[in-house]
């Protein structure tokens, strides 16, 4: 926490100091790392391994931006609700796959992102099918509150989403409710065994993390201008997944740093060889194999050697 | 009359689109009955078989070489990335194979970027499947027909070499208790490279069956793996004969799905998956939930 409490002022120091494009770039991160920290409730402490978070990411991107598109809602109103709308929909969407466990879990999330990839080209008047939506507006707030039409204001308007779930899924986490989140991840037999109706904390954990997951999508759409099907596509899926593992899962801060990681990392490579998802794979796979617990994790494992 | 061909030629298809999806779906369930892996980079192993196709096609103008060719090296590249890495993740729990899978699928996918280009590639079906022939008077290509046939030939003997041989019985055993296996002097770790090399294989000669009809393109893996997925979790994993009739169910669905509801074929999969998963968790075939 006291971790987290220097880098919330550090980050928020940094636009004095930044170029712009610098600061483009770390937005992004800001609104990856809030997608990654969601998947990292479901994948660090439940062990509900998402494949189809995309899915959560671009449902919340096209919800904000049809509000935003279509009424004069504020900006960070439509986010939020946005990633409520989406949360909604998790429980069903988590009633389902939660009828499956382990590996079929899995691959059931990824065939609900799939279906609303599918749905995403069909459904014009929504989603503008290829096309898209472009020129998703910011809308100003009542009484001419625009501060967040700007770089830097969206820069704290993200960073501020991000603090909040930070500080929203840290007391989550060590709650009651993080407990048996934990039982299941370790023990979910045990955890039966003891009184626990399992299925309803996963379902409730799905809602939670889809519903944060389309609050990041709902940042971007304003943040990109637009949303496309890029957004609910499997890749995408597959690259929050690499941002928690390489981060830390189960650490909530960890996969933020996954996430600024894999943006740097992405920008430094392509920028020498288009064959950037070639260095992906293997850093993957190298993490994977040598260093699951990830970077923070390695870290957090680094102070525990060393008693102060 | 005319409805009657209309529906003979329509199950044909699904028939030859259903062997297709076998050749990938039994593969990944052999892999995945033995190894508890579940191995996303399939997809990308059935890509890779319609690229060497391609090029072996290319090189010595011959289809039959091809088919041979195309399974050796993707299965064989398979298990080398067994031998050298998914070996070291045993007894790590099972999401550590997803992940590095995916890694490999991303890799693949540019590798074959890299050496092939990203236009797709047609590759010609050999002399005489390239024919049309006439049922009840409804044009069907022949090709489509010999895709029906090797499934059923390839459905044959996988399931006797599965019954019959020795490594098939080994296979079994396996599934069943590796650790009795091993105890009884079998070197179980040999018998899960081979598996995934013969898994991979299968998925190869897919690809390079599936080349003719749909031409190579860096596309493919994705929509295979997603497709095969379905079909072994309808079937029931690590199901053998669940994942045959997973992708028939699959593909007579996708070819009359796309026929009467164009709009919502797909739609049509995902909900038959979710049906199974609701009535029966484990799949149609499968025995644990």
């Amino acid at each position: 926490m006291r971790f987290a409490i220097a880098a919330a002022a550090l980050l928020a120091l940094l636009p004095f100091g930044l170029p712009l494009y610098a600061m483009t770039l770390l937005t992004e991160a800001l609104i990856l790392g809030l997608f990654a920290m969601s998947l990292d409730l479901m994948v660090g402490y439940a062990r509900l391994i998402s494949f189809g978070h995309a899915a959560a990411y671009g449902f919340g991107a096209y919800a904000c931006g049809n509000f935003l598109l279509h009424t004069t809602m504020p900006l960070p109103f439509a986010v939020l609700l946005a990633g409520v709308l989406g949360g909604i929909v998790a429980i069903g969407v988590g009633w389902v796959c939660t009828q499956a466990t382990g590996v079929s879990f899995s691959m059931l999330t990824l065939a609900y992102a799939q279906l609303l990839y599918a749905v995403a080209f069909k459904w014009t008047p929504v989603t503008g099918a290829s096309d898209g939506l472009a020129g998703i507006p910011r809308n100003p707030g009542p009484f001419g509150v625009t501060w967040w039409s700007t770089h830097a204001g969206f820069y704290y308007l993200a960073l501020a989403f991000l603090l909040g779930a930070f500080v929203f899924c840290h007391a989550l986490v060590r709650s009651p409710f993080g407990a048996v989140l934990r039982g299941i991840r370790e023990n979910e037999a045990k955890t039966i065994a003891l009184g626990y109706n399992t299925r309803r904390y996963k379902i409730a954990i799905v809602a939670i993390s889809f519903g944060l997951a389309g609050m990041a999508g709902a940042l971007y759409a304003p943040f990109a201008g637009f949303a496309n099907t890029e957004l609910l596509f499997w890749l995408l899926s597959g690259q929050v997944l690499i941002m928690v593992i390489v981060g830390g899962a189960g650490t909530l801060i960890g996969p933020v740093l996954g996430a600024m990681f894999f943006l740097y990392v992405q920008q430094k490579l392509s920028s020498y060889t288009d064959s950037w998802a070639l260095f992906f794979g293997v850093i993957f796979i190298l993490f994977v194999l040598f260093l699951p617990e990830g970077i923070w994790g390695l870290v957090l494992s680094r102070f525990k050697q060393k008693p102060v | 009359m005319e409805f009657l061909a209309f529906l003979v030629t329509q199950c044909l298809n699904a028939l030859s689109q259903a062997a297709l999806l076998f050749f990938l779906g039994c593969g990944l369930t052999l892999i995945f009955g033995i190894m508890r892996i579940v191995n996303f980079a399939h997809g990308a192993f059935f890509m890779l078989g319609a690229y060497v196709g391609y090029s072996t096609v290319h090189w010595t103008g011959s289809f039959w070489i091809a088919l041979i060719v195309a399974p050796i090296l993707v299965g064989g590249f398979g298990a080398a990335f067994e031998l050298g890495i998914l070996r070291r993740l045993y007894g790590r729990d099972g999401h550590a194979f997803l992940m590095v899978t995916f890694g490999l699928t991303l890799i693949m996918g540019e590798v074959i970027r890299l050496i092939w280009g990203v236009e797709a590639l047609q590759v010609k079906p050999p002399a005489g499947l390239s024919d049309i022939v006439f049922i009840l008077d409804e044009p069907f290509p022949v090709y489509r027909l010999f895709l029906v046939g090797s499934g059923i030939v390839v459905a044959l003997l996988i399931w006797q070499f599965l019954e019959r041989t020795r490594l098939g019985l080994l296979i079994r055993a396996t599934s069943q208790n590796a650790e009795m296996v091993y105890a009884l002097g079998t070197d179980v770790r040999l018998v899960r490279s081979a598996v995934f090399g013969i898994g991979c294989g299968l998925a190869g000669i897919g690809g390079v069956m599936a080349a003719p009809l749909v031409t190579a393109s860096l596309g493919m893996a994705p929509n295979a793996v997603i497709d095969t997925f379905v079909i072994v979790i309808i079937g029931g994993m690590g199901s053998f004969a669940g994942s045959l009739i997973g992708a028939i169910l699959v593909a007579f669905v996708q070819v009359f799905g796309t026929y009467y509801f164009p709009d919502f074929a797909l739609a049509f999969m995902y909900l038959i998956m979710v049906t199974v998963l609701v009535v029966r968790p484990g799949g149609l075939l499968g025995k644990e939930a």
